[in-house]
C-alpha cells in the first residue's frame, strides 16, 4: 500500500500517518455546532504521537499494545473470517477445476481454464463493457447532477433540513423496492411513464423492451436513487469550504462563475473524490437493480458482471467460471479505484480540504 | 417543503459560509433557488408518491391505462393481502431481527476495535485501516459462493445466525472507521483521569469513552441498520427458504415471470420504507454527519 497517495504521511511506524489526512473536524463536519471538544482543549495529536514514536517501547506501552490487540482482535477475526477467507477461497476456486459431486464440491488442480473460458466468452465481454460504460455514465451524471443539487441546497436556508431528509429517503430505500417501483412505472402496458411518453410524443415508448432504452432506463432508476447521496456528500464538502478564500476571490473581482470553477470546485476535490469512489464501487458491483428491473434483459443487454457471476454460480452451478467472474470483478474494482485515486491525486482532507 | 417562511432549520447542516449579498440580488436568487429546489423535490418525491398511491389502489386501477393520479376507490386490501394472505409479515420480522442483532454486534465489536485503533499504540494501524476500507467496499458477489459453501458445511444455510454473522462482518469495517474518527475527537484528559483513578481498561472504555462517542455510535448504528435492511445478494444466496427470507428477497421473488402483483408488492414496500423513513427523518443529523465522516473513508 506504500505507493498509494494516501500513505504519503510520515514513514514512522508509530506515528499514525492516517492522522495527517484525517482532520478531526471531518468526523463531525455535519453538525459543527457540537464538536466533541473545542480544538483548543485537544492536545495536538501529531506532536504527541511523534513523541511516542521516538520513545523506545516501554513495558507500559507494550502492555497498552497488548490491550489494543485484545480490543481489536474480535473485530479483526470476524472480518477476516467472513471476508478475507472467502475472498482467498474465491480466488482459489477460480483457479481450479471445481467438480460438483454428491458430497459437495471438490477443488482439484491448478488451472487457468476458468479464465480462458471467461475471456473467450462473448457474454462476459458484453457484461464487462456494459458494466464499465454503465458505471462511467451513471457516476458522471450523478456527479454533475449531485453537485448542481448541492449548490441549490446550499443557497436554500429555511427548508434545507427537510430537503435533506427527503433526499435521504431514496438512499435509505431497499434497492429491490426502487427496482420494483421503476419496473411498474416503465411497464409497457400500464406504466405511468409509458403513458406520459405517449401523451408527450404521441407514440407509446417501450422502455425495457430494447437494449439501449433498457440500459438508459436502468441508469435513470439508479440515478434517481443515488444522486441524493452524491448531493449530500458534496453539500457537506461545500459547508466545510473556508469562506475567507471565497471572500478573497470575490474581493479580487471574480464573478460567481469564476469563483465556482477556479476556487470552489478545486477545493471540493476531496468531497467529490469520496462521492465518486463510493459510487464507482457500488455501480460496478450492481446486482439488485438488474436482477429485479430487467432480469439482465432484454437478452443479455443489461447483465452486469455481478449478475453474470451470480447466475453462472447459482443458476448454472458452474462454480469455477462463476468464481472467475467474481474474482476478476473484484480485481477490476481494486485496480479501478487505485487508478482513480492516482489520477485524482486525492489527498483526502489535506490542507486544502480541511476546514 | 420549499417555503420561504419556514423557521430556520438548525438540524440539517451547519450554516453555510454564504457571502452576504445585496438584498436585491438575494431576492432574485431566492426565486431561482426555490424553483430549482421544488423541481428537485418533485423528482425525488414523485416515485415515492406513486408507490404509496399504488399501494392503495384496487387491482383494476393498478392496471389501468391511462393511470389514475389518485385512487378512485382507495382500499387497504393490498395491505391485508401482503401481511395476511402472504408472508410479508414474516419477511419483515426476519429483516428486523437480523438487522437489529447485527447492528448491536457491530457496535459492540467496533467500539473496542475503533478505540484500539484510535488510541492504543498498535503497530500497523494504517495497513489495518486501509485493509478494512478495502474490505468494506468489496463487491459482495465475490463472497457469495464461498460463504454459501461455508454455511452449507456448518449447517447455517436458512438460518438467522448465518446472515447475522455475515452482516456483522460486512459492516464492522465502516463502523470502525466512523467510531475511530469520533474517538480521535475526544479529549485524552478524560481517559487519563480514569486511568489515574485506577479504572480498568474495559471500564474506561465502557463508562468514559463510549458515552462521549454517543453521536458516533448512533451514526454507526444507523448506517449498519440501513445496510442490513437493504442487503439483497447475500440474503438471496444464503436464505432461500421462504421462512427465512428477508424483506428485499421476499419483495424480489414475489409473483411470477408473467404476473407481478404490484399492489401487494407496494403495500409491503411502503411498510418496509416506513421504519427507515422514520429513522432518517428523526435522525437526519446523525445520518448526514455519518455521510460526512464517510468522507474519511477514502
Amino acid at each position: 500500500m506504500s505507493d498509494t497517495p494516501m500513505s504519503s504521511g510520515s514513514p514512522d511506524d508509530d506515528d499514525d500517518p492516517t492522522l495527517s489526512f484525517v482532520p478531526d473536524d471531518v468526523a463531525t463536519g455535519g453538525h459543527r455546532a457540537k464538536p466533541p471538544a473545542p480544538p483548543g482543549l485537544r492536545p495536538p495529536p501529531k506532536r504527541r504521537q511523534r513523541v511516542l514514536g521516538m520513545v523506545q517501547r516501554s513495558p507500559l506501552e507494550r502492555k497498552f499494545a497488548r490491550l489494543g490487540w485484545r480490543f481489536a482482535a474480535p473485530s479483526l477475526i470476524v472480518v477476516a473470517g467472513v471476508t478475507l477467507f472467502p475472498i482467498a477461497f474465491s480466488v482459489a476456486m477460480s483457479l481450479s477445476d471445481v467438480r460438483v459431486s454428491s458430497n459437495g464440491f471438490e477443488l482439484s488442480g491448478l488451472t487457468t481454464e476458468n479464465y480462458s473460458v471467461l475471456f473467450s466468452s462473448e457474454r462476459w465481454r458484453h457484461a464487462l463493457v456494459f458494466t464499465v460504460c454503465y458505471t462511467i455514465g451513471t457516476v458522471l451524471t450523478e456527479l454533475v447532477l449531485g453537485t448542481a443539487i448541492a449548490l441549490v441546497l446550499e443557497r436554500l436556508s429555511g427548508s434545507r433540513g427537510w430537503m435533506m431528509a427527503l433526499l435521504l429517503l431514496p438512499w435509505a430505500m431497499i434497492t429491490v423496492v426502487s427496482a420494483q417501483l421503476w419496473a411498474y412505472m416503465y411497464n409497457g402496458v400500464y406504466g405511468v411513464l409509458t403513458s406520459l411518453s405517449e401523451n408527450l410524443t404521441g407514440e407509446a415508448r417501450q422502455f425495457l423492451g430494447t437494449p439501449v432504452p433498457a440500459m438508459v432506463s436502468m441508469a435513470v432508476a439508479d440515478i434517481w436513487k443515488t444522486t441524493p447521496f452524491v448531493a449530500i456528500i458534496v453539500l457537506a464538502g461545500l459547508m466545510m469550504l473556508p469562506s475567507d478564500v471565497i471572500e478573497a476571490a470575490k474581493v479580487d473581482g471574480a464573478g460567481g462563475w469564476t469563483v465556482f470553477w477556479r476556487v470552489r470546485l478545486p477545493l471540493l476535490r476531496p468531497a467529490l473524490t469520496i462521492a465518486v469512489l463510493f459510487r464507482i464501487l457500488q455501480a460496478f458491483g450492481i446486482f439488485d437493480l438488474p436482477f429485479v428491473l430487467t432480469g439482465g434483459g432484454p437478452g443479455d443487454a443489461t447483465e452486469s458482471l455481478a449478475l453474470l457471476g451470480w447466475q453462472v454460480m447459482f443458476t448454472n452451478l458452474d462454480f469455477g467460471p462463476g468464481a472467475a467472474v467474481a474474482a476478476s470483478t473484484a480485481g477490476l474494482v481494486l485496480i479501478g479505484c487505485l487508478v482513480f485515486l492516482r489520477a485524482f491525486r486525492a489527498r483526502v482532507g489535506d490542507e486544502e480540504g480541511g476546514t | 417543503m420549499t417555503g420561504t417562511t419556514e423557521a430556520a432549520e438548525p438540524a440539517g447542516a451547519p450554516d453555510a459560509p454564504v457571502a452576504e449579498d445585496g438584498s436585491r440580488t438575494r431576492r432574485l436568487r431566492f426565486t431561482w433557488v426555490h424553483a430549482a429546489a421544488l423541481l428537485i423535490a418533485l423528482f425525488v418525491a414523485a416515485p415515492l408518491f406513486w408507490m404509496a398511491v399504488t399501494s392503495l389502489k384496487p387491482p383494476e386501477e393498478i392496471g389501468a391505462n391511462p393511470p389514475t393520479l389518485l385512487p378512485k376507490n382507495s382500499t387497504w386490501s393490498n395491505y391485508r393481502d401482503a401481511f395476511g394472505t402472504n408472508n410479508f409479515g414474516t419477511y419483515l420480522f426476519n429483516s428486523f431481527l437480523v438487522s437489529v442483532v447485527a447492528t448491536l454486534l457491530v457496535l459492540g465489536l467496533s467500539s473496542f476495535a475503533g478505540y484500539a485503533l484510535a488510541r492504543l499504540p498498535l503497530r500497523g494501524k494504517e495497513p489495518i485501516m486501509v485493509a478494512l476500507l478495502m474490505i468494506s467496499l468489496f463487491p459482495t458477489v465475490a463472497l457469495a459462493a464461498p460463504l454459501f459453501l461455508l454455511m452449507r458445511d456448518i449447517g447455517w444455510l436458512n438460518s438467522y445466525q448465518g446472515l447475522i454473522l455475515v452482516y456483522t462482518a460486512l459492516n464492522v469495517p465502516f463502523a470502525v472507521w466512523i467510531l475511530r474518527n469520533f474517538f480521535l475527537g475526544i479529549p485524552k484528559e478524560m481517559e487519563e483521569v480514569a486511568w489515574v483513578d485506577g479504572a480498568s481498561p474495559l471500564r474506561t472504555v465502557v463508562s468514559v469513552i463510549l458515552p462521549q462517542a454517543a453521536p458516533g455510535l448512533f451514526t454507526a448504528a444507523i448506517f449498519t441498520f440501513t445496510a442490513c435492511w437493504t442487503e439483497f445478494l447475500i440474503a438471496l444466496t444464503l436464505n432461500t427458504a421462504d421462512r427465512f427470507r428477508t424483506m428485499p428477497v421476499g419483495l424480489a421473488l414475489f409473483g411470477s415471470q408473467f404476473t407481478v402483483p404490484y399492489g401487494t408488492i407496494f403495500a409491503a414496500a411502503t411498510v418496509s420504507v416506513l421504519p427507515i423513513a422514520l429513522l432518517v427523518l428523526i435522525f437526519r443529523r446523525a445520518v448526514v454527519s455519518g455521510l460526512t465522516s464517510g468522507a474519511v473513508k477514502g
